[in-house]
């Protein structure tokens, strides 16, 4: 009878958990920025599965837990002491293989999305020497949709390519093919692009959420790092590797756009001459060594000498105002 | 339970330890007393825990605008890098060593650590250490602001140009620091090789014993590495060589490997001793043998192993190759799994037992339910495309508060409390000890819980300012940290008064197995007077078995619960 | 449970005696642990060395294209012989025979300080410095490393002299010459490793 009961109770408890664990992979689509590139919706699935699962594990857990905090407790007088188990081998070897099995699996998946994404260029491949799987992993045969994204890019239009210049405390995009330069990142939708990724002095980190891809930037050593932005707007892009002072203002914006508009824009910024853009880091800096410096009183606290930022990059576009925080 | 006798309490407290000077002046001292320089440690800590916290307590302050308006910039990063080196060397570290060189001679039944001296002398470089990192914030341009990693190139850089900066302070500190860890981790390990008391086969050693012996073998062969980079970035920046420096034609990634060959294992010399303290706890105030308790300790040991072999995925988003990864990936899920032995042990020690909701057993219940949750999203950070988003972000810095406030913190507090009357013969008071409990695990889950979904919207870490769409998420962490700052009230007040005045309550009060109960509240000098002769396993609640064959303190009249009879209770 | 008591006790009053009286025994466990600890910092400054040696293809300051093998391999001949000195030296005591101790202690000074001497001829010929790039950095960090720890070995070395003049010195064990011979094969085999790696690497 107590058994039929405790089967009972153990089967409704699974069901409500498995529930709570399915609705919270539902939810955690909801934690993330837009999904912005193909890459972002690879992440958000990969994601979600471990929320699931990871729900799954904690209420499994927690409800025994709880269960037995609330119903073994000693009652007042009593000092007894509880049934001296000391061990179980089976349930042992069940909740070492268990977990063994599910992390081997949570890997293999994480790796075939890894795969899938194929965000680091064929520069690593040479780099191991080993030339003959420089065929991209993307052209592998995947079924889901981003990944057909992915390949469409691939496949349908050459790869722009688009050089990333990191610096204390400023972003520069050059557009090799053109040879114009930016301080606000544009880029075409539905293209591979692909960033050669340098820096000037310090470690730094491209990271722009909304694509949910992030690289270390990484002096004397060129990186390449691919992606797919398939959905229009304006995003952010932030420096992710502490780079000193300056660091948290060290961002710039991202604008996805659709093909024509984005081969206007590059029109546009050809005919203009280079001009020094705006930079938070050299505004703050003059500001706080001005004599009279307004910012002076901004700040309750005042701090030390810095390493100077560099000058304000030259640039033929660069946007009229300090960045926009995207829309939340 | 004893009278105690209020009327005259100074006179009773004496002077338990004959032969020493006043009673708290020998706290002052260079004494060579494991249990006197455990609470050396154990206060210094603590001194500098809430100097850290008030750190952090700025920088709380700082982020509950969006902008960088209360202090600078340079500032800010100061704080966070003293905030983090302060907690991890000057607080962690340094308390969980103080708890075990109180407790492993007591528990494994020896008269004291294998090197006395030494072990002093690992004691008194701790203040150096602290008055060093101190320091820093005096000398022209400020203390470190490369945050505690001290990442080169930044590291290296040296905005004032003197020899004499934050930087070379805060190398140097950590360096002694790192001198005085591996001469206590000799002493541990010998100490636990080759002082158990007679009887004591590894096997009926405690679970507590196990976890120090393997976050001190981490120590002993991760410090090192840390040592050796830290060596080359102090000739960096001081001689001017090339090691790290790109601009010389060094490779700061190097530097990475180095740091976090240590300092990924470094958390499990933390996590490790609480497991341990885990361990000991739920058993007690459950009053239940341990659950699978030989897989419990051995799994102390594979994580020792196991911990050395994952330090890559701090460096996921490094210029990292693919192959490395994806195998150091896999390496660092495998670690999951030993915790989650851990775990599934406790749960499974409680189940039908006969709990107690004491302050101890609430901060070990408390600590175990966090660390369920900050190693499931511990699992999320192994998986490289999880970590290439997260990586750098606040969930990375609600991830490892859980693991450092939520599960070490609060052990820490469960193993003080737990053996408080131990140390001083007193008990705490229970209502101060649950409302600190209730303070602690609101203020936890206050402050850190938003930081996850601050850092999957995209909010890097280590940033004075930040955009608007994160304010939500800041200004709850916020003020969960000034409620966690409040915390802290309840439990020095409840220390203070009752290590003073609280209740005398004998030599065991929690009716508790282990050596470290045999002796008296406080523990005399040598702790026994005949080294106790081990005959049975360390958790042998509910089976009427002695543990001891002797009576290791003859003299001792006061013993109710002697636990070299039969439990006098028993039904 | 009697029964048991009985048998432990028996069986373990000696292990008791040993343990309790046995602190040269510790002394020399942890010494070992220490010195394996310490071999860390040389594996990691060795691993440095061979990340960098391959990873930059021209890591040679101009103008330097390798480094000269022959002195230093009487250098090593000699350090290496001086650990069978040392051992020598050790069995003198062992037997009781404090001149044979000393004299060979003695000589395995004067072939560390050989060494030593041997060294820094070798670094004030060298045309490159500690600034000058990885190689010149990773060189006399290395050996500059390796040269404190031989300096450390001889001045432990003297202190063992200076205290056999001491009588009674050796009446609890002579672990202080133990653990100073630990040290110098240490210092030996983390040298020949070096070597290896430095010289006959290149
Ligand atoms: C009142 C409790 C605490 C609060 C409110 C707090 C808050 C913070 C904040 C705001 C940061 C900086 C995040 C950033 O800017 O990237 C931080 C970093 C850090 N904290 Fe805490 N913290 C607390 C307790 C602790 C404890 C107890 C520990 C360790 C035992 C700890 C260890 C660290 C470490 C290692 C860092 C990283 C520093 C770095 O990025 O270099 N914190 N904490
Ligand atoms: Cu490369
Ligand atoms: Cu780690």
């Amino acid at each position: 009878m107590s058994k039929l009961r405790a089967i009972l109770i153990m089967t409704v408890y699974a069901i409500l958990v498995t529930l709570a664990s399915i609705w919270m992979a539902k939810q955690s689509y909801s934690w993330f920025p837009p999904e912005a590139s193909a890459e972002s919706k690879l992440l958000d699935d990969l994601f979600s599965l471990f929320t699931g699962l990871g729900t799954f594990i904690y209420l499994g857990v927690i409800g025994p837990f709880l269960y037995s905090l609330v119903f073994h407790r000693a009652r007042k007088y009593d000092m007894s002491d509880g049934p001296p188990i000391e061990g179980n081998t089976w349930l042992e070897i069940v909740w070492t293989a268990v977990p063994l099995v599910l992390v081997l699996t949570l890997s293999f998946v994480s790796y075939r999305t890894y795969e899938k994404m194929a965000v680091r260029g064929p520069m690593e491949l040479v780099h191991l020497h080993l030339p003959q799987i420089i065929q991209p992993a993307y052209a592998a045969p995947f079924d889901s949709t981003p990944q057909q994204e992915i390949e469409n890019a691939v496949e349908t239009a050459p790869i722009e390519e688009i050089d990333v210049t990191a610096k204390q405390w400023a972003w520069v995009f050059h557009y090799p093919k053109q040879d114009i330069t930016s301080t606000e990142l544009h880029l075409p939708v539905n293209r591979r692009v692909r960033f050669t990724l340098r820096s000037e002095d310090v470690l730094h980190g491209f990271y722009i959420p909304a694509f949910r891809l992030k690289q270390d930037v990484v002096p004397n050593h060129e990186i390449d790092f691919e992606l797919t932005p398939v959905k229009t707007g304006t995003y952010r892009l932030r420096d992710s590797m502490f780079s000193g002072t300056y660091f948290a203002a060290n961002q710039a914006d991202v604008v996805v756009q659709p093909f024509n508009e984005y081969q206007q824009w590059l029109a546009d910024a050809a005919a203009a001459s280079p001009t020094p853009a705006f930079n938070q880091a050299a505004f703050e800096y003059s500001q706080a060594n001005d004599q009279e410096g307004a910012t002076k009183d901004n700040v309750v606290v005042r701090g030390w000498d810095t390493i100077p930022p560099a000058s304000p990059p030259v640039v033929n576009y660069a946007p009229k105002h300090e960045p926009d925080s995207p829309p939340t | 339970m004893t009278n105690i006798s209020l009327e005259a309490p100074e006179v009773v407290r004496g002077q338990p330890y004959p032969g020493a000077p006043d009673n708290w002046k020998r706290f002052f001292t260079f004494s060579t007393d494991h249990k006197v320089i455990g609470i050396q440690y154990i206060v210094t800590s603590f001194f500098f825990f809430l100097i850290g916290g008030t750190l952090s307590m700025i920088m709380r302050g700082e982020l509950i605008t969006p902008d960088a308006d209360l202090v600078d910039r340079t500032v800010y990063n100061a704080l966070f890098t003293m905030h983090g080196s302060i907690m991890l060397f000057m607080w962690t570290f340094p308390v969980l060593v103080g708890l075990g060189n109180y407790l492993v001679p007591l528990m494994i039944g020896a008269r004291d650590m294998a090197f006395p001296r030494l072990n002093a002398v690992s004691f008194w470089m701790v203040p150096v250490v602290g008055v060093l990192m101190l320091a820093s914030f005096l000398v022209p341009g400020g203390p470190s602001q490369s945050g505690w990693w001290a990442y080169p190139p930044v590291s290296i850089q040296n905005p004032t140009g003197n020899l004499l900066n934050g930087q070379v302070l805060w190398i140097l500190a950590v360096a002694i620091s790192g001198v005085s860890s591996i001469m206590g981790a000799v002493n541990f390990v010998t100490t636990i090789f080759r002082m158990r008391t007679p009887g004591m086969t590894w096997f009926r050693t405690p679970a507590f014993v196990w976890s120090v012996l393997g976050a001190q073998l981490i120590q002993l062969y991760g410090l090192p590495a840390l040592t050796g980079g830290a060596v080359m970035l102090l000739l960096d920046i001081t001689i001017g060589t090339s090691f790290f420096a790109p601009e010389r034609g060094g490779n700061p990634i190097l530097y990475q490997h180095f740091f976090w060959f240590y300092s990924h294992p470094a958390v499990y010399v933390m996590i490790l001793p609480v497991f341990g303290m885990f361990s000991e706890i739920l058993p007690v105030h459950a009053r239940k043998p341990l659950f699978g308790y030989r897989v419990i300790a051995a799994s102390s040991i594979l994580i020792t192993v196991v911990s050395g072999l994952v330090w890559v995925h701090h460096m996921f988003a490094s210029a990292t190759p693919s192959w490395m990864r994806i195998l150091f990936m896999v390496t660092s899920m495998l670690v999951a799994i030993p915790s989650g032995i851990k775990v599934f042990g406790w749960v499974a020690t409680i189940w039908g037992g006969k709990i107690r909701f004491t302050t101890p057993m609430l901060f070990a219940l408390g600590g175990i339910s966090n660390w369920l949750f900050a190693g499931i999203t511990g699992i999320f950070l192994a998986s490289v495309p999880i970590d290439i988003h997260v990586n750098n972000t606040y969930f990375v810095v609600g991830h490892f508060h859980y693991v450092l406030y939520g599960a070490i913190v609060m052990g820490i507090y469960a193993g003080i409390y737990h053996w408080f009357p131990k140390m001083t013969g007193r008990m705490y008071y229970e209502g101060l000890g649950k409302l600190h409990f209730a303070l602690t695990y609101l203020g936890t889950a206050l402050t850190f819980l938003p930081m996850h979904p601050a850092g999957l919207m995209g909010m890097p870490r280590r940033v004075a300012s930040y955009d608007l769409e994160f304010a939500y998420w800041n200004v709850l962490a916020s003020l969960g940290g000034f409620l966690l700052g409040l915390s802290t009230l309840p439990f020095i007040l409840n220390m203070v008064s009752s290590w003073i005045r609280g209740e005398k309550v004998g030599n065991n009060p929690w009716r508790a197995y282990g050596l470290e109960w045999l002796t008296s509240s406080p523990p005399t000098v040598e702790n026994f007077e005949e080294l106790p002769l081990v005959v049975s396993g360390p958790y042998g609640y509910g089976r009427n078995q002695p543990l001891v064959g002797n009576t290791p303190n003859p003299g001792l009249t006061e013993f109710p619960e002697s636990l070299t009879a039969m439990q006098s209770d028993e039904l | 449970m009697t029964a048991e008591r009985v048998i432990s006790q028996d069986v373990e009053a000696t292990v008791r005696q040993h343990q309790e009286h046995d602190a040269a025994g510790n002394s020399k466990f942890g010494f070992i642990v220490f010195l394996l600890s310490e071999s860390v910092i040389f594996l990691s400054f060795f691993t440095g060395y061979i990340v960098y040696k391959t990873t930059n293809p021209d890591w040679y300051p101009p103008g330097v294209t390798g480094l000269e093998t022959r002195e230093p391999l009487i250098n090593t001949l000699v350090l290496v012989s001086s650990s069978f000195v040392i051992y020598v030296a050790e069995r003198y005591l062992h037997d009781k025979k404090l001149w044979g101790f000393r004299i060979f202690l003695l000589a395995t000074m004067a072939m560390g300080g050989y060494f030593l001497l041997g060294q820094a001829v070798e670094w004030s010929s060298l045309p490159f410095g500690f600034k000058d790039g990885l190689f010149g950095g990773m060189f006399y960090l290395l050996t500059g490393f390796h040269g404190l720890h031989v300096l450390t070995g001889i001045l432990l070395q003297t202190l063992m002299l200076g205290r056999s003049f001491i009588s009674g010195n050796y009446d609890n064990g002579f672990f202080g010459v133990e653990a100073t011979s630990l040290f110098w094969h240490f210092v030996d085999v983390i040298w020949i490793v070096l070597y290896t790696l430095i010289y006959v690497w290149q």
